[in-house]
């Protein structure tokens, strides 16, 4: 097919003058080849970009571990989550209470707005999962909790929280 | 025809160059999700990789940088398997060869909360105290 489509220069009868620009104007190039290369290119290229950059979350850290917060025992939100994946929320000094994963932004909401020096402290099982940590940092988020830090489960809390499941 | 040839080559042109190739990855991580609407920074980005079995990977976007780092025969590689002893070594070292890296965290969603804790931990030794968690954007609407 393509090839047939280069048509040869037509003749003319004359001779001189005119035969240069009969000659040019003569030839005619199929572009299909090149327009069939292009569009593969084309589809390529659309398959294989990556338009969408992943999301992040940002944290911050306090820059020394030393540094201590004071913090009032009233405005002290604690979570502790189990390796199950159970929580457990108090306030203060409280006795753990459990809540349930759907109940969590209730709660959150309500203390923000009850106590806007809320600060939460998020403690969460080692052998917990990571995707636990993203859920409650992005909860925080929603609910516009603005404080909060994260601190290592300890033994004392996994009792506490024992306490509490039974 | 020619139009269409015209918008098609336009097209070519464009995504010619803008594309930007999937770098290998060494593990497949499954990014958790959240709400948070930050993009990832488009350049000098360090990341920390957390595969589900706690394995860490560190990787940086600059092959440049990667094979001044990790050696000549990981410059091709986006993520460099580290030890955890190792990562605040390594953390610091590429931080003096380039002070504007900003350093990402790429968990995977199964990974144990235990390992990242440690890794924020490093991070906060080594006065990164301010970092970011590549995550997937939840598509609920609340």
């Amino acid at each position: 097919m393509a090839g047939g489509d280069v048509a040869a220069p037509k003749q003319h009868g004359k001779k001189g003058k005119k035969r240069k620009k009969g000659r040019r104007l003569g030839v005619r190039i199929d572009f299909t080849p090149l327009v069939d290369v292009a569009f593969l290119l084309l589809t390529f290229f659309m398959f294989t970009t990556t338009m969408s950059r992943p999301q992040t979350m940002e944290i911050n850290l306090p820059p020394n571990k030393e540094q201590k917060v004071e913090v009032g025992e009233s405005n002290l939100l604690t979570l502790r989550v189990s390796d199950k994946g159970d929580i457990f929320w108090s306030v203060g000094l409280d006795a753990p209470k459990r809540i349930a994963a759907a109940d969590l932004r209730a709660i959150l909401r309500e203390k923000v707005q009850t106590n806007p020096k809320l600060v939460v402290v998020l403690k969460i099982d080692r052998m917990g999962k990571y995707n636990t940590m993203v859920n409650f940092i992005d909860e925080f988020g929603v609910t516009r909790v603005e404080r909060f830090s994260l601190a290592p489960l300890l033994e004392n809390d996994k009792v506490l929280m024992a306490k509490a499941q039974s | 025809m020619t139009p269409l040839v015209d918008v098609a080559f336009l097209l070519l042109t464009f995504f010619m160059l803008t594309t930007q190739f999937k770098p290998m990855e060494e593990v497949t991580i499954i990014l958790p999700s959240s709400h948070s609407a930050y993009k990832l920074p488009e350049s000098d980005v360090m990341t920390v990789n957390i595969a589900q079995d706690g394995r860490i990977f560190m990787g940086l976007d600059s092959q440049h940088l990667r094979s001044r780092l990790f050696g000549k025969e990981n410059e091709l590689k986006a993520s460099v398997q580290i030890d955890k002893s190792q990562l605040a070594n390594y953390l610091v070292q590429a931080r003096t060869m380039n002070p504007k890296l900003r350093t990402v965290i790429k968990g995977d969603r199964d990974a144990d909360y235990g390992t990242v804790e440690d890794v924020m931990d490093i991070l906060q030794k080594t006065q990164i105290t301010r970092f970011n968690l590549v995550t997937d954007l939840a598509r609920t609407v609340e």
